[in-house]
């Protein structure tokens, strides 16, 4: 896992609880914890940190993941304004995540194992999002898409759509309100 | 407060004096690191950038490089650059060179969202730009890019409505170029609102100059192509071109039935003679002529070059096999006589006269045709019958058209055995000459002869002129045949006149061909007959039809000027036949005029002939000119001759052309003509 996403992290920690809070979850974690963004980190550590941070919380890990996203797409929105500035509202950044975003990604870092979304539009102008991914951090790209329209001063309604397919890919139901 | 609570707080104090400083150190630390990452980021996203840009300038150069198709390369070069620069439009123009130059649509286009832009597609696909107007004009105009961050800020941006309409915001174009020439432009659009990027405008420049190669690899694969199968003077298909053009025609009408085709060889009249007098640059120049004359005449049936399919004309490929040698290649021929109307029409538009240096040329032209109604396995077949049917027009007389026969074979035949016969006859000279008395109607006495060619081709077998002599003009054999009779009639009258000291005032008439007549160096050779014969100039008669100055009056004017300074006369021989013109007749310096053995047999059948002989006569008195009548026959003939005042004749009443015994008989007799 590519270093940015530790440095996000461990951003958002700090900043909701506090500097101390990031070291105990990385002497919890047994993880080393000098991370850069141009470095490539092992998944594991990823995993380790979000169980000791829900152990902390008393939540499922799942919910660490949701509110990460949520808390981290503003502080990219800062990093990585150009991103940003291109779009008008949160669906069409949202869409722009396959062609250009993480093309960006991928700029940086050759061989960079991103994430493919699978875009379907539904009637009310929402979104189907099919998530194909060698990792299982759907709910981490729920946080994401509503910290996205957070980011967008909108207002949006995320379900995981229970039962997929079998062969099919976990999938997001996403309205705007 | 005691001092040990004193120097705890003093350590506490001191502790969190030195945690700020460490807390500010780790920020600083941290701050580096954040700064480093974004430099190192902007480095790698650059080199990434780069990397794309020269991996797209490889990608089109490669292609650039190899293929031949500069289509298939444009196309590539869309869509590579469509997906370097995700702009969702690329479209090419190219140049149509004129005044003003244009540039149209291609074909060639690309775009990933079809659907989204059909309305700028289509807006796009029917416009033409001048240089100047609009995007693709701008950069036509400077020879360089050209970027609109926005076209609906840009007030020379033409397709505003229909650009608006599909979402279309940023633009830009730039020029292909072959040396500082813009031979096409490409332009791209894009949804997003975009501002001026050097480095992409620069890759751009240099994928121009990469596409440009193509074209002028292309331009010159196509002028090599060209000048191949084209004649250099007039532009016409070349034989090569006809040749294969024919062989599909032949190979198609073996296939199916109703592909019927037609070749017409079209031979132009007297080319020869105006090359050799007027001289090679004229000749090119009326061969431009003829070839420009043939293009209009032509005009209305369709060119094999077009690929549209009218009515009922015929498709048509003009060619120039060389020399003065034309022809026409008609496919679909709507019925099997639409090929002689053709032909008539082609005739028509040579028989016109042509300017040519202040000179006024009469040309015209000999047409055979061969046609797919004779059965042909070979273009090479069909082209020999279409020229043995050439060659029967022009026997037949010129300005004619002549469709093959089988029985032209035949003739083919006969004249390629008289053409190797002429040659055999000159190494074993076979040729002999015959003379024809020319009789003062005063005395009956003979005053001289006229010189005429025979052909012993056996002991029994002898060839009169009009067997031979055309083949014998055509192949050029004529200047060394002609230069033999002058010297050989020389040579005998010289030695008669030292034999027959009572007759040395006779003189001797030689007729000279139109061919001869053009030669360079036709007075060098009259005068060296005269030198060696040792017969004096005045005793020499030339005679040349009107036709020979007729082509370039200037030269005839001088060259025959030559001959009388020499003392040698000259004789205009079947007078009224030709394109008499007194106007131009007055200019020659003819001492004598032959009356064409033609109005002299019509003398008894109406008095029109009559006349026309007096006005001659009367012409002839003023000009200070003597007259010949030719072709008298009969007593009637001399009489009515002598009533009008005709002074010499010649003709069967008087005695037939005899060889050279009968001669020397005659002249023993002094040159009276009662025989023994």
């Amino acid at each position: 896992m590519k270093g940015i996403v530790f440095n996000l992290l461990e951003e958002v920690v700090i900043q909701e609880f506090g500097p101390d809070v990031w070291d105990d979850l990385l002497d919890e974690a047994q993880v080393g914890g000098a991370y850069t963004s141009l470095g490539n980190y092992p998944d594991t550590d990823m995993n380790a940190l979000v169980a000791a941070a829900a152990a902390k919380l008393g939540k499922p890990p799942e919910d660490v993941l949701r509110w990460f996203g949520q808390q981290a797409m503003p502080l990219l929105a800062k990093r990585y304004p150009s991103l940003f500035v291109q779009h008008t509202n949160s669906r069409s950044f949202v869409l722009s995540v396959n062609s250009i975003i993480h093309p960006e990604v991928r700029k940086l870092y050759p061989g960079a194992d991103c994430p493919f979304f699978h875009f379907t539009d539904t009637a009310d102008d929402g979104l189907t999002i099919g998530y194909e991914s060698s990792r299982d951090l759907l709910a981490l790209a729920q946080g994401f898409i509503e910290g996205a329209a957070q980011v967008y001063q909108e207002e949006v309604e995320i379900k995981q759509l229970v039962c997929p397919h079998s062969g099919s890919f976990p999938s997001l139901r996403v309205e705007w309100t | 407060m005691d001092l040990t609570q004193e120097s705890t707080d003093a350590d506490t104090a001191n502790l969190l004096i030195q945690v700020g400083k460490l807390q500010r150190r780790l920020d600083r630390e941290r701050r580096a690191r954040l700064e480093a990452e974004a430099i190192a980021e902007k480095g790698l996203r650059e080199l990434y950038d780069r990397q794309q840009q020269l991996l797209l300038l490889e990608t089109i150069a490669t292609q650039a490089n190899q293929s031949t198709s500069v289509e298939e390369t444009f196309r590539l070069a869309l869509v590579e650059i469509c997906r370097y620069t995700n702009w969702s439009l690329g479209h090419m123009y190219d140049v149509v060179a004129g005044e003003p130059s244009r540039l149209v649509p291609s074909r060639i286009w690309h775009t990933p969202s079809r659907a989204a832009l059909l309305p700028f597609l289509d807006d796009t696909l029917t416009r033409e730009f001048l240089p100047g107007e609009g995007l693709p004009g701008r950069v036509y105009a400077s020879r360089m890019a050209a970027w609109l961050p926005d076209v609906a800020q840009d007030d020379n941006f033409v397709r505003h409505a229909t650009a608006r309409q599909c979402g279309l915001r940023a633009g830009l174009g730039f020029p292909v170029l072959v040396g500082k020439e813009v031979v096409a432009v490409l332009e791209f659009f894009s949804f997003d609102k975009l501002q001026p990027d050097a480095q992409l405008l620069t890759v751009l420049s240099q994928i121009g100059t990469q596409l440009g190669r193509v074209i002028e690899r292309q331009q010159s694969e196509q002028k090599l192509i060209h000048d191949a199968s084209h004649d250099p003077l007039t532009g016409l298909p070349n034989r090569l071109l006809f040749l294969d053009r024919l062989s599909r025609a032949v190979a198609r009408r073996q296939r199916h039935a109703f592909a019927s085709y037609a070749v017409l060889f079209i031979d132009l009249d007297r080319f020869k003679l105006i090359n050799d007098s007027l001289g090679h640059s004229a000749g090119d120049q009326l061969l431009c002529e003829i070839a420009r004359r043939l293009v209009d005449a032509l005009g209305t049936e369709r060119s094999a070059d077009k690929t549209s399919a009218e009515g009922s004309s015929a498709a048509h490929t003009l060619a120039r096999l060389g020399g003065d040698e034309f022809t026409v290649l008609l496919e679909e021929i709507p019925h099997p006589s639409a090929a002689v109307e053709i032909a008539e029409r082609l005739l028509l538009a040579l028989r016109q006269p042509i300017l040519l240096d202040g000179h006024e040329v009469h040309t015209g032209a000999s047409i055979g045709i061969a046609s797919s109604a004779t059965e042909y396995a070979s273009a090479d077949d069909i082209m020999r019958d279409a020229d043995l049917a050439m060659y029967r027009a022009k026997t037949q007389g010129r300005g004619r058209v002549a469709i093959f026969d089988p029985t032209l074979h035949d003739l083919a035949v006969e004249r390629l055995s008289v053409e190797s016969g002429l040659r055999r006859a000159m190494r074993d000279k076979e040729f002999v000459l015959h003379y024809q008395p020319i009789i003062a109607l005063e005395t009956d006495t003979v005053v001289g002869f006229e010189a005429l060619l025979r052909w012993q081709r056996g002991p029994t077998d002898l060839a009169l002129p009009a067997e031979f002599i055309s083949i014998a003009e055509d192949t050029g054999m004529i200047v060394f045949i002609g230069a033999w009779v002058i010297q050989e009639a020389c040579m005998n009258m010289a030695r008669w006149h030292r034999e027959y000291p009572a007759t040395d005032q006779l003189s001797i008439s030689v007729n000279v061909s139109p061919r001869q007549f053009t030669q360079p160096d036709f007075v060098a050779m009259i005068k060296q007959a005269l030198n060696l014969s040792g017969l004096a100039p005045k005793f020499l008669r030339l005679e040349i039809t009107e036709g020979v100055t007729f082509h370039n009056a200037e030269r005839a004017i001088v060259v025959l000027e030559h001959l009388r300074d020499l003392g040698v006369r000259i004789s205009i021989d079947d007078f009224g036949t030709g394109y008499s013109s007194l106007s131009y007749l007055h200019r020659l310096p003819f001492d004598t005029l032959k009356i064409d053995r033609s109005f002299i047999t019509a003398m008894l059948e109406g008095n029109e002939s009559r006349a026309i002989i007096q006005s001659i006569l009367a012409l002839a008195r003023n000009m200070k000119m003597e007259v010949v009548a030719e072709g008298t026959e009969l007593a009637t003939h001399v009489a009515a001759l002598r009533d009008m005042g005709c002074k010499y004749a010649q003709g069967f009443f008087f005695s037939k052309p005899v060889d050279m015994p009968g001669v020397q008989a005659l002249l023993q007799r002094g040159g009276s003509l009662a025989g023994p």
